[in-house]
């Protein structure tokens, strides 16, 4: 079971990322949980996630992030894949990041 | 997801790009590298132009009736306009301070 955390200022569209991605992980029958917070949670979240995934209006904050994460990878959201909601390939990139970081 | 969700999403990810961009310029020039800081803004003022051309089709939209309902990730899209536009301003005052101080400071 691998863990994703996503991040954004209010956790509001990355609610709707996370659905999308959530219902890739079903149809390839993918066991994760993936979850959305708002920036000012994250202290509470971090140590359940396998990997921080940042929304790009928050990627100015992702050196602060980081140094909360430590060794966990921290990574900003594709644009092009955040502006078109595509759950699929975010969950992808995600849990290849998971694998190099392992 | 249904038409408008999409608009505001995209809306969503430039103009929260531009406002990522802007603050990081802030950083730069705080640190002296006033190239680098340059270089954020513009970075930030082209993501600010693809949000507004987003916004300016919503607003279309708007004018023609085919926006039927106010929901709360347009209110949120809305929101973080205001947000860059507001950083674009502060970004761009910030640097001009910085640049000064680091004027006088090699006199």
């Amino acid at each position: 079971m691998k863990n994703i955390l996503v991040v954004c200022s209010a956790g509001m569209s990355t609610s709707l990322l996370v659905n999308k991605m959530k219902e890739t992980a079903e149809k390839k029958n993918i066991e994760v949980k993936i979850w959305a917070i708002s920036e000012a949670e994250i202290k509470n979240h971090i140590d359940e996630a396998h990997i921080v995934l940042l929304g790009p209006q928050i990627r100015f904050m992702a050196d602060k992030i980081r140094a909360v994460a430590g060794t966990k990878p921290v990574e900003v959201i594709n644009m092009a894949d955040y502006g078109t909601m595509n759950g699929e390939r975010v969950l992808n990139t995600a849990l290849e990041k998971i694998g190099d970081a392992e | 997801m249904e038409g408008l969700e999409m608009y505001c999403v995209e809306l969503i990810t430039y103009v929260g790009d531009a406002r990522s961009s802007f603050i990081q310029a802030i950083g730069a020039a705080k640190e002296g590298d006033f190239l680098e800081a340059d270089r954020l803004i513009a970075a930030g003022e082209e993501s600010f132009i693809n949000g507004h051309r987003v916004h300016g089709e919503l607003i279309q939209k708007a004018a023609s009736g085919e926006l039927s309902h106010i929901s709360m990730i347009l209110v949120h899209a809305e929101d973080q306009l205001m947000s860059a536009e507001t950083f674009k301003i502060l970004a761009n005052e910030f640097i001009d301070v910085y640049r000064k101080m680091g004027c006088s400071f090699r006199v």
